[in-house]
Parts: C-alpha cells; structure tokens; sequence
C-alpha cells in the first residue's frame, strides 16, 4: 500500500520533534545540533525529522521540519508531495502563535494540503485550548486538535484526526 | 581580540593559502552567519543552507556506518560550495569554482575548521 506522506511544522519549540519521536515506530532520523540562540532548550532541528508509522496496515511518513524562517527552503522541499500537513503551535505560548499563522500560510499557498492545527503542552495547567486557538486562527473547531507531544495515545489521537481530515472518512477503529 | 575579528583573520588566512576560493562563510550549526564575506543578504541564505547540509550529511554518515563526517560536496556545474563541521558548535563553507584544486581545499580548509572551533570553544 502507497505510503502517506505528512508533514510536521510549526514555529521553533512547538513539539514537532517530540511528537514524531512518540508517533515513530522506528528511531527517528533527527537532525539536531546545537542552538546557539535562547529558544528554551538546547537543541533544535536544522534539516529534518523522519518517522514512520503504520496505522490499520497505512504505512505513514512523517517528515517532521526546522520550526526557524531561515529554513523556509527546506519547508518548500519537504512539503513536496505530502498528502497533508500538521501544524504545532506550543498552547503555553501565544507569542509564536503569529509565526505559525505565517508558516501556515507559506507552505499552504506553496502547496495546497489539508491540514489540521496541533495544540500541543495540553498536559500543563495554564494553556490555550484548541478552541480557543481555533478561534485565533479563523479556524473550524473540528480543524484544531488539542495534544501533549510527549504522550504516544495523545499524539495518535491527534494524528487520526489529520488522517480524517486528508482521506475524508470516520476513523473506523475502536476507542 | 572580538570573536568576529578572529573568525575573520581566519577567513583571511584561507582566502590567502587558497586564492581560487570565491567565498567563506563561519556560520552556527544551527544556521547563523558568525562571519564571511559574502554580500549580507547571501551571508543569511547560505548560512542556514550550510548548516542545513551539514546537519543532513552527518546524520547520514552516521546511519549509514560511514564513519566520522569529512564534509559535504555541493558541485554545480560553474562550482562548488564544499561543508565543513568546525568543532561542535561551528559550519565552515568554501566556495570555489569549476576546476577547483579540491585537495589544497580541504587540506587548508580543515586547518581553518579546527581554529574555528577553538575560537568557538
């Protein structure tokens, strides 16, 4: 069966990593070095992430990308041919919501994909809820999940709707 | 000495070992121009590029068993732009053109890394 192809991005410290690290059946491809700015951790993606994943026998590519502007030509090769697209805003942080709207609209009018927002820090008791975003973002509720990246059960759920989303149909597994 | 008065000297000194090359950029491995003298709107855009590759090639040796990273080989046909790593935190890229000395590349531009790794401590 033809693999899907999903892309991960978001503004720098959404998640993206950690989600395709609790979605990934195998160990992610990462490419991580040094943050040499003030970005809240020690690390950050400078090229890509690759997970994959088989849900109901569909095998899944993730493509996980750096969350930095400075690396918008590599948003633009690796959304290329992805059958959809995840978008990871950081609930706790509002700030960043702005540049993933720009993100958003970057890769979406490059390449036209269904996508559906991540809402990720669920877990933390001060956080924006999806609705809430959903609202920021003129979004349809439906099109804002609400997620902990860290959580693997957290992160599929969040995925199946993004799966919902690309192929049009109900999710038919069991709950 | 500033770090960017270094980093620069040691740009110089390769420029001078090398004259063929075209540019040098020292960037982070997280893709910011630390110094080159490349025209400051190229210096960003390769920066990022830079790093982006290195990033991409040392994962890729590392998962393919091919040892220790040497560097990464962009070659065009009117050039190349050849990656470095410069210690844990740096990127050092050489441009040059077509016809190149590749090997009198390296071999100064190894030199170079290695200084700018021990300015970049």
């Amino acid at each position: 069966m033809r693999p899907l192809k999903l892309v991960v991005s978001g503004p720098v410290g959404a998640g993206k990593t950690t989600f395709i690290g609790s979605l990934s059946e195998i160990p992610v491809v990462e490419t991580d070095e040094l943050a040499s700015e003030d970005i809240g951790k020690e690390r950050t993606t400078v090229a890509l992430d690759f997970g994959l994943l088989t849900l109901d026998g569909v095998p899944i590519h993730l493509f996980g990308t750096p969350g930095q502007e400075r690396f918008d030509f590599v948003w633009d090769i690796l959304v290329e041919g992805a059958l959809g697209l995840v978008l990871l805003v950081a609930g706790d942080n509002p700030r960043d919501f702005p540049k993933a709207r720009h993100i958003l609209e970057y890769l979406t009018s490059r390449h036209p994909v269904p996508f559906v927002v991540g809402v990720t820090r669920q877990d933390l008791p001060r956080v924006w809820t999806p609705e809430d975003v959903a609202d920021y973002f003129g979004l349809p509720h439906e099109q804002v999940v609400g997620l902990n990246a860290t959580s693997p059960t957290s992160s599929v759920l969040a995925l199946i709707r993004m799966l919902e989303l690309v192929t049009g149909e109900k999710w038919q597994g069991v709950w | 000495m500033s770090r960017q008065v270094e980093l620069q000297e040691v740009i110089r000194q390769l420029r001078q070992a090398v004259p063929e090359v075209t540019g040098v950029m020292v960037a982070s491995t997280d893709g910011l121009s630390l110094a080159s003298d490349l025209p400051e709107a190229e210096a960003a855009r390769t920066a990022a590029m830079a790093a982006t590759a290195l990033g991409l090639g040392k994962r890729i040796a590392q998962t393919s068993a091919l040892g220790g990273l040497e560097e990464v080989v962009v070659r065009g046909q009117s050039g190349y732009l050849v990656v470095y790593s410069a210690g844990e935190k740096g990127v050092l890229a050489v441009g040059a053109p077509m016809g190149a000395n590749l090997g009198l590349i390296h071999l100064e531009a190894r030199q170079a890394a290695q200084k700018i790794a021990q300015i970049l401590g």
